[in-house]
C-alpha cells in the first residue's frame, strides 16, 4: 500500500519533508578531510631532499675513495663549481633560455597539430583504422633516429631541433587526447544530447572537458618527449647557425673531456625537466582531477 | 466518448500513432517495441510500467529522439524534450549550479539570466546555496535532485511550449529511504511546475505513488496491454489489481 501524500506547499507535510530531505542531505554528504599545507609539503617534499643529500654524500664517499680516476668521477664540489662558472659569468641564462625556449615553442606547435589529429582519430573511425596504430607505434621510436635524416633534410638549422621535438611529442600528445576520450563514460554524450549539445557544442562542452584528465597526462609525456628530443637533437646536431643550448654546452664539456662541465649539464637537464613538470603541468592536473573528485589525496 | 478521445488527441502534449521499434535486420533483429499507442496530456503524469526487457527505456528514447522510430509517428507539442537517467550523469568538471545552466547556455540564455533560473531551480529541489559544490561533494540523493533541476531547465530552456520530463527510473540506484523522500520531493515539483512528466520504473508501488496513470507494457515485443486512469484515487485495491496483471504478463513468458 503506497503511503499518501500531501503535496501543498506549506502544509505541515510539506515542511515534514523539507525536514527529511534537509536530514538526509545532512546525514549522506561525504565528509572531506583537510590536511593542513605544512604537512603535504613535509610528507612531500622532505624525502626527495634526504634522498639528494644521500646521493651527494655517497657520490662524495666515492670520489675521496679513489677508486676510479679523478677524471671520471669529479668530486661534487668541483661539479659546482662548473655550474658557478658558468653562473657567474651569465652564460648559463642564455644556455638554458635558448634550450627551454625551443622546448616551449616546439611543445606549443605540437599541441596545435596534436589536438586536432587526436580528435579526428578518437572521432573518425577511418582515421583511427589508418593511422590509429601508426601513431601509438611512433611513441615507440625514440626521436634521436630521427636526428639524421632531419639534418639532411633541413640542414644544421632550427628547423632541424623543431623536426625532432614534434616527432617527439605529437604522438604522446594525440595519444593522450585519444585515450582521454575513449575513457568517457558513454552516458556524458547521451547527457549533451538530451541537454541540446551536438556537433561541435558537445565537442567543447562534453567531450573536450570530459577528456581533460586523460590530455593533460599526454601533453606532460609530450612534454617530456620534447625535452628529451631537443636534448638530443642538440647533443647531436651543433653548428654555427644553432644557438648554444644545454645540449650543445653538455657536447662541448665532452669534447673538452670536461667531466664536471658535463655533469653540470645532465643536472641542469634533470632539473629542467623536472622543475617545469613540478611548476607548469603538476599544478594544472591537481586542478583538473580535484574538481573532479579525483585523487584527493594528491 | 468520441468527443471525448478527439479532444484528448487535439490536445495531446505527446502523440504516439502505431509506433514500433525493431533493432537489426533480417534473421537476427529484434523488435523491442510494436504498435504502441500512446497520448498523454499536457501536465500529466504517466508512468510507463513493466517488466525488464519489455522495452520502456527504448519507449522513452523514442520519445526523446535519442532513438528512431522504425514505424509509426512522434508527435511532440512540447518543448524539446528533457530526460534524466539512472544515474545522475552530472558533468563531474562542473559545479552544481553549472550543471543546471547548461542547458540554459546551451538554448543561448545570457549569464545572468540563466544563473537566475539556475538558483530559482536549486531552491526549487531544496539545495538552495549549494550552487557552487562539486558533484563529488554531495551525497547520490542531493545529485539526482540536481539532476532533476538540469532535466527542469532544459525543459523550459527554450519559453514556448510546456515542458515534457523523461524519466528512466530515476530513483532506482537509490536506496529506500532516499527514493522515498525523493518521490515525494518530485510530486511537490511536478505539482509547482506543471511539467509533463512520462516516468519508467519495474516498481508498481513507485507508479501507484507518483502516477495519475499507469500504462502496462508487455515484454518482446513492448506493446501495452493495460492502463489505469486516476491511479491517486484508486486505493490498495489498485495495487493489487496492476500487479496481479504485471506477473500475469510476466508468467506468459516462462514458456
Amino acid at each position: 500500500m503506497p503511503p499518501e501524500v500531501d503535496i501543498r506547499k506549506d502544509g505541515p507535510r510539506a515542511d515534514d519533508s523539507a525536514a527529511a530531505v534537509a536530514g538526509l542531505d545532512a546525514l549522506d554528504t561525504p565528509t572531506v578531510v583537510a590536511t593542513p599545507w605544512w604537512r603535504r609539503a613535509i610528507v612531500t617534499g622532505l624525502p626527495p631532499i634526504v634522498a639528494l643529500l644521500l646521493f651527494v654524500a655517497v657520490w662524495q664517499l666515492v670520489w675521496a675513495s679513489a677508486i676510479t680516476s679523478e677524471f671520471k668521477v669529479p668530486q661534487p664540489l668541483s661539479v659546482w663549481d662548473a655550474f658557478a662558472e658558468i653562473v657567474v659569468d651569465g652564460s648559463v641564462w642564455s644556455i638554458l633560455w635558448t634550450s627551454i625556449s625551443r622546448a616551449f615553442i616546439g611543445f606549443a606547435i605540437a599541441l596545435l597539430i596534436a589536438t586536432p589529429l587526436g580528435l579526428l582519430v578518437a572521432k573518425v573511425k577511418v582515421v583511427r583504422a589508418a593511422i590509429g596504430p601508426l601513431l601509438s607505434g611512433l611513441q615507440s621510436l625514440p626521436s634521436v633516429a630521427w636526428v639524421p635524416a632531419a639534418i639532411l633534410w633541413f640542414g644544421l638549422t632550427d628547423a632541424t631541433i623543431y623536426f625532432v621535438v614534434l616527432a617527439g611529442s605529437i604522438p604522446s600528445i594525440a595519444n593522450g587526447l585519444v585515450a582521454g576520450i575513449d575513457q568517457i563514460p558513454p552516458i556524458l554524450p547521451r547527457v549533451g544530447q538530451v541537454l541540446g549539445a551536438s556537433g561541435l557544442r558537445s565537442a567543447r562542452h562534453i567531450l573536450l572537458p570530459a577528456s581533460l584528465p586523460g590530455y593533460i597526462a599526454g601533453c606532460k609525456q609530450g612534454w617530456a618527449f620534447s625535452w628529451r628530443s631537443l636534448m638530443a637533437a642538440e647533443i647531436i646536431a651543433a653548428g654555427p647557425l644553432l644557438g648554444f643550448g644545454l645540449g650543445a654546452y653538455l657536447k662541448n664539456g665532452s669534447d673538452l673531456s670536461d667531466m664536471p662541465s658535463v655533469i653540470a649539464a645532465i643536472f641542469l637537464i634533470l632539473i629542467v625537466g623536472i622543475g617545469i613538470e613540478l611548476l607548469v603541468f603538476r599544478p594544472i592536473e591537481r586542478r583538473v582531477l580535484r574538481a573532479r573528485g579525483l585523487a584527493l589525496g594528491v | 466518448m468520441t468527443a471525448t478521445i478527439e479532444r484528448t488527441v487535439q490536445t495531446a502534449a505527446v502523440d504516439l500513432r502505431g509506433v514500433g521499434k525493431t533493432f537489426g535486420t533480417g534473421a537476427g533483429a529484434v523488435t523491442a517495441l510494436h504498435g504502441i499507442d500512446l497520448q498523454v496530456r499536457p501536465g500529466e503524469f504517466v508512468c510507463l510500467l513493466g517488466a525488464s526487457g519489455c522495452g520502456k527505456s527504448t519507449l522513452l528514447n523514442v520519445v526523446a529522439g535519442l532513438e528512431e522510430a522504425t514505424t509509426g509517428t512522434v508527435e511532440l507539442r512540447t518543448t524539446r524534450p528533457s530526460f534524466m537517467f539512472q544515474e545522475a550523469a552530472l558533468l563531474p568538471w562542473l559545479t552544481a549550479g553549472r550543471n543546471v545552466e547548461l542547458p540554459l547556455q546551451l538554448a543561448g540564455l545570457g549569464r545572468q539570466a540563466r544563473r537566475d533560473r539556475a538558483d530559482q531551480l536549486l531552491e526549487l529541489v531544496r539545495l538552495d546555496g549549494l550552487g557552487p559544490k562539486r558533484p563529488h561533494e554531495l551525497s547520490g540523493g542531493m545529485r539526482q535532485r540536481v539532476s532533476l533541476a538540469r532535466a527542469l531547465a532544459a525543459a523550459t530552456s527554450s519559453g514556448d511550449g510546456d515542458g515534457l520530463l523523461l524519466m528512466d527510473e530515476p530513483f532506482a540506484a537509490l536506496d529506500a529511504i532516499t527514493r522515498d523522500v525523493l518521490q515525494g520531493e518530485l510530486l511537490r515539483v511536478w505539482e509547482a511546475t506543471g511539467t509533463t512528466i512520462i516516468f519508467v520504473t519495474h516498481d508498481v508501488r513507485e507508479a501507484v505513488r507518483l502516477a495519475q496513470r499507469v500504462v502496462l507494457l508487455s515484454s518482446r515485443p513492448g506493446t501495452i496491454v493495460g492502463e489505469w486512469d486516476d491511479v491517486q484515487d484508486g486505493g490498495p485495491q489498485l495495487y493489487d489489481d496492476i500487479t496481479a496483471r504485471l506477473r500475469q504478463v510476466i508468467t506468459s513468458h516462462a514458456a
